[in-house]
């Protein structure tokens, strides 16, 4: 008997969340290329080599992880979850990573060699903490790379991408946003904004389904426990990264505990309680993270307020009755 | 330690505010941010003098100042110096003070170090404005400035005195003619204008559209977009030093058969060659084509350059009431079918998406132009309150004489609405500030682009505004979609008319001067006055009574005396009021943007090199409430406000829509129907908020 194939029916919605996050990642597109980060290069100019050093490796480690969540996260995934209409989330959300990938190399090749380039592929290649975090993650994946994967290696999976998208991004997202406030490398952070809002429905979105996914486990509590050695893995992993990266511009401390920060609310996209104590984040970094709208100079800046127009609603004549009388 | 070098305290600070303690921003960290950004900046960072005299002389002879002393003695100078330094300014935000420091203040050249505080620069302001009329008057433009009653715009508050800067006009508008020399002449003002620190505006629709004939040749001409990328260039070539970025806006009229490309350009996965970035976009919308939406009947746009073989005369100026039928009818000239509705809802998507274009109105504005015997308004600028006659010049080859008509250009300044209400001086402040707008149009002249010299020589035109509205009216507990909140503009911007109308004319009479062409006006057959001499505009409610309490507010006699004035001595400027957008210097002065609602009781403000966060003035847990958002208002509540402020203001109110990413076209469409029904002459931007999937899943929940 042959496999029969469904086609994705959107008439009827699978579950209460899927058409808004279809609506939101639609509404939320774009692309590398719309914004100007040529308007850096004075910025670059002025930074310290140090400084340039860290913000080069950490874009470097994020088109890593971007890479990753394209090519491998997201399609394996896809291939073990039931509702169609998920899977069409996670296809698009797919694509966004790629263009995100994609966009630091925009910023690298808007300020920086070819040369300069090269050498911080190369050192992604090199890095041992962040290629293990690459193989952590990617070890999950690869594990439901088969038909019968069981309940628990496809909830795994989809943990660690929750990891990967709303904990492991962060110590990379940190610089950006950090300079960002001090009025450096202001319009390559519009793209690193533009990420963060993806990454931040992209952790939601696969959150929300593992803990679809978590429900059908039996052995819950061994899973969590195996869930949080890997977590804790990640971290202590995290943090030796983060003084690679940031030990010689001094802020390995501000971003250790952004790091926990973060790694709080990839517990909680996963439904579990915050383990870590975090006493304060520095604030210029989480006001940076704040998705929401900005008032922007618009001819100073370009705006990362603005979304694709999903709400297209024709005219009736009706709408041109109007009260037009100002009784004063 | 890298990052201690980049880091700043102050700024840590003012992030600091957003922090919340018990539901309460910390709101008293934004004073401690004040205070680190002079301690450990500003102080260390500002040349030390011993004397005055020391630092006048110093200024003077390094080339930072221009030379005071040929109009005033120091004996003068000081006296200014004492009357500003014993008001004891102090700011009153963390953002003021980094605005001012950061964009206006004078620095040596190495740009490290910083030669002025506020009081200088209000001082040196005043010096360069009262040259010619003295100390005394130098005091009176002070005192306006001290006390934060009016601000001139950037440009004047940023150049004046300084003997190394650009031009004091904030803003440049012409068209550009349909062949080679009239576009390279549009190329080269551009360029000049904006490497002077104005915002360019040009009107581009008269260019012939894609596909039309060049010589005879059918289907050779670029259209709109390939000028329009070449504008886009030249601002970002041509800054002002560097120092602001250029930045320029082009016009199209709806019935161009360019138009849907026009609007295309701002998309963001089109085509680099016709993708526009960075130059901003507006349409210039006939009330014809609003008729064709309204009644649903076909639309057709219109190729520009079969229209000028056919009549002699360009599409854009056209009476489109009158000709559109015969246009349309006429088989010689070349045009395609649209559904009006269909556009309006185009224009709505790509401001959802881009935030423009702006759009004019055209009839809107010339149906109450006092100067329609002169010529027509066409097209507005890149913050749509400018609106002055404009006409197209004839640049011929090198060797043959061009014809240089009007092209515009406008100063701008504004009054600190909850300063001249409180201290009760709307006609002191209003006269000065005229004096002081007055001066710049007198001392600018913009010889390399005649078109713009010519405007500025014959018509004199200023542009006072209007900031602070929602501050004022929250600090007076009045709602801003109030009825309380119409009555108040109607009289307060009325009074504001009045006693520029009467300063205009009083300069005239002074100078035995008045704009070329005045005779030909409104003003002068006393048309313009009809609204004013037929009703009062005095206040109705109890509340803005009381708020008007031991002012005069002008009555019907009093403008029937004025308009017999103004008949005798003529007005000094063709034109005298806009209500621009100012966002940095309302930044400056504590207040609310323009007439504006505010967008949030702390906003968030973006520049190319800074994220501040800006708490509302006079924001306190008891008044709290009459801080709405705009994005939470209702915006017809918002234009109905704007259109009682319009029909006191002879050029236009920059008006901002805000709405919410849930809003359809539809929502948006509705209100270019009602702004435009109302007699609004133009909108802005679109502000939009987003959505975030937080409130997506915590509604579904």
């Amino acid at each position: 008997m042959s496999k029969t194939y469904k086609a994705v029916n959107w008439n009827t919605p699978e579950n209460d969340y899927v058409l808004m996050f279809w609506e939101q990642n639609i509404r939320q597109f774009w692309i590398d290329t719309e914004y100007i980060p040529s308007k850096d290069i004075d910025s670059w100019k002025r930074i310290s080599p140090e400084m340039k050093d860290a913000y080069k490796k950490a874009l470097g480690g994020l088109t890593l992880l971007d890479t990753l969540q394209s090519h491998t996260g997201m399609p394996k995934i896809i291939d073990h979850i039931d509702t169609l209409q998920n899977k069409a989330v996670l296809s698009y959300m797919c694509m966004m990573e790629a263009i995100h990938a994609k966009s630091y190399s925009t910023i690298f090749t808007t300020v920086s060699t070819t040369a300069e380039i090269n050498d911080i592929f190369e050192w992604v290649q090199q890095n041992k903490y962040l290629q293990y975090k690459a193989q952590m993650i990617d070890g999950y994946y690869r594990a439901i790379d088969k038909e019968d994967a069981s309940d628990e290696e496809i909830y795994m999976a989809m943990a660690a991408s929750v990891l990967l998208e709303s904990f492991l991004f962060y110590s990379g997202f940190f610089l950006p946003l950090w300079l960002c406030g001090q009025g450096e490398m202001v319009a390559s952070a519009d793209i690193i904004k533009k990420i963060i809002a993806d990454e931040s429905i992209h952790g939601v979105f696969v959150g929300l389904m593992a803990q679809d996914q978590f429900k059908k486990l039996k052995n819950q509590d061994q899973v969590k426990a195996r869930f949080l050695a890997l977590l804790y893995n990640l971290y202590e992993n995290e943090l030796k990264y983060t003084e690679e990266i940031y030990t010689e511009v001094g802020l390995t401390a501000e971003v250790k505990e952004y790091v926990r920060y973060n790694a709080n609310k990839a517990l909680m996209n996963l439904g579990f309680d915050p383990i870590f104590e975090v006493k304060q984040v520095n604030p210029i970094v989480l006001n940076g993270l704040n998705t929401e709208t900005t008032q922007h100079d618009f001819f100073s800046k370009k705006s990362t307020n603005y979304e694709k127009a999903t709400e297209i609603v024709h005219l009736k004549d009706d709408d041109f009755k109007m009260d037009v009388l100002v009784d004063i | 330690m890298v990052a201690n070098e980049v880091a700043k305290n102050w700024i840590l600070l003012n992030n600091e505010i957003m922090i919340k303690h018990d539901d309460e921003f910390s709101l008293h960290k934004d004073k401690e941010a004040v205070r680190a950004y002079f301690l450990e900046y500003v102080n260390k960072n500002t040349v030390f003098f011993y004397t005055l005299k020391e630092k006048i002389d110093y200024l003077i002879e390094n080339n930072y100042y221009i030379d005071f002393y040929q109009w005033f003695t120091f004996e003068e100078i000081e006296e200014v110096f004492n009357y500003v330094y014993a008001k004891k300014f102090r700011f009153e935000s963390f953002m003021a003070a980094f605005k001012f420091f950061q964009s206006y203040a004078l620095r040596d050249d190495s740009g490290e170090k910083f030669l002025e505080r506020y009081e200088d620069r209000v001082v040196a302001v005043s010096l360069f404005l009262a040259r010619e009329e003295g100390v005394k008057k130098a005091i009176e433009y002070a005192e306006i400035m001290i006390n934060q009653e009016y601000q001139p715009a950037t440009p004047t508050f940023l150049n004046a005195g300084k003997k190394r800067s650009g031009e004091l006009v904030s803003c440049f508008l012409d068209e550009i003619g349909d062949n080679l020399n009239g576009i390279g002449y549009a190329v080269d003002s551009a360029m000049k204008l904006s490497s002077i620190g104005g915002g360019v505006s040009f009107n581009i629709s008269k260019i012939r559209a894609r596909g039309e004939a060049i010589k005879g040749v059918e289907g050779r001409a670029g259209g709109v977009l390939p000028i329009m990328k070449i504008m886009e260039d030249t601002f970002s070539y041509a800054n002002q030093l560097g120092q602001r970025p250029g930045a320029g806006a082009v016009y199209l009229n709806i019935f161009h058969s360019d138009i849907e490309e026009f609007l295309d350009c701002k998309k963001i996965n089109v085509d680099e060659k016709v993708r526009i970035k960075s130059l901003s976009i507006g349409i210039i919308v006939p009330d014809k084509f609003m008729e064709l939406a309204e009644k649903d009947e076909p639309c057709y746009l219109i190729y520009p350059h079969t229209v000028m073989q056919e009549y002699g005369q360009f599409l854009d100026e056209m009476d489109m009431d009158k000709m559109y039928d015969e246009l349309i009818t006429n088989p010689n000239v070349k045009k395609k079918k649209i559904n009006a509705r269909h556009l309006l809802v185009k224009i709505a998507q790509t401001q959802k998406e881009s935030g423009y274009p702006y759009i004019f109105f055209k009839e809107n504005t010339n149906r109450v132009h006092a100067l329609n015997e002169i010529g027509q308004v066409k097209f507005s600028n890149l913050c749509t309150e400018i609106m002055q006659v404009s006409q197209v010049s004839d640049i011929e080859i090198y060797g043959k004489q061009d014809t240089i008509r009007y092209g515009i250009s406008c100063n701008l300044g504004s009054l600190n609405i909850a300063t001249v209400m409180d201290n009760k001086r709307i006609k002191e402040t209003v006269k000065t500030a005229m004096r002081a707008l007055t001066v710049v149009t007198d001392v600018t002249n913009i010889d390399m682009v005649p078109s713009i010299a010519k405007a500025n020589r014959e018509l004199h035109s200023v542009g006072l505004g209007a900031m602070n509205l929602h501050g004022y009216l929250a600090k007076s507990f009045i709602m801003y979609e109030s009825n309380e909140a119409l009555d108040f503009a109607n009289t307060f911007f009325m009074m504001m008319n009045y006693y520029s109308l009467e300063a205009s004319m009083e300069i005239a009479k002074e100078r035995g001067k008045t704009f070329v062409g005045f005779e030909k006006s409104a003003y002068a057959d006393g048309t313009y006055f009809n609204n004013y001499v037929n009703r009062d505009y005095l206040p109705k409610t109890a509340k803005v009574q009381e708020l008007f309490e031991g002012i005069h507010v002008p009555t019907v006699e009093d403008w029937l005396e004025l308009k017999a004035k103004i008949k005798e001595h003529g007005i000094y400027h063709a034109y005298r009021l806009a209500i621009a957008p100012n966002q940095s210097t309302s930044y400056i002065m504590n207040a609310t943007a323009s007439v504006m609602p505010i967008v949030d009781i702390i906003e968030v403000r973006e520049y190319g090199d800074s994220t501040t966060y800006y708490p509302m003035p006079y924001l306190t847990n008891d008044n709290y409430f009459y801080f709405k958002s705009a994005y939470d208002m209702d915006q017809f509540k918002v234009l109905k406000l704007i259109s009682v402020i319009q029909r006191h203001i002879d050029q236009g109110v920059s008006t901002i829509l805000h709405t919410n990413s849930k809003d359809s076209t539809r929502d948006l469409s509705r209100y270019y129907i009602y702004a435009h029904k109302l007699g609004l002459k133009s909108l802005y931007y679109t502000r939009t908020r987003k959505s975030t999937i937080d409130e997506c899943v915590s509604c579904s929940a």
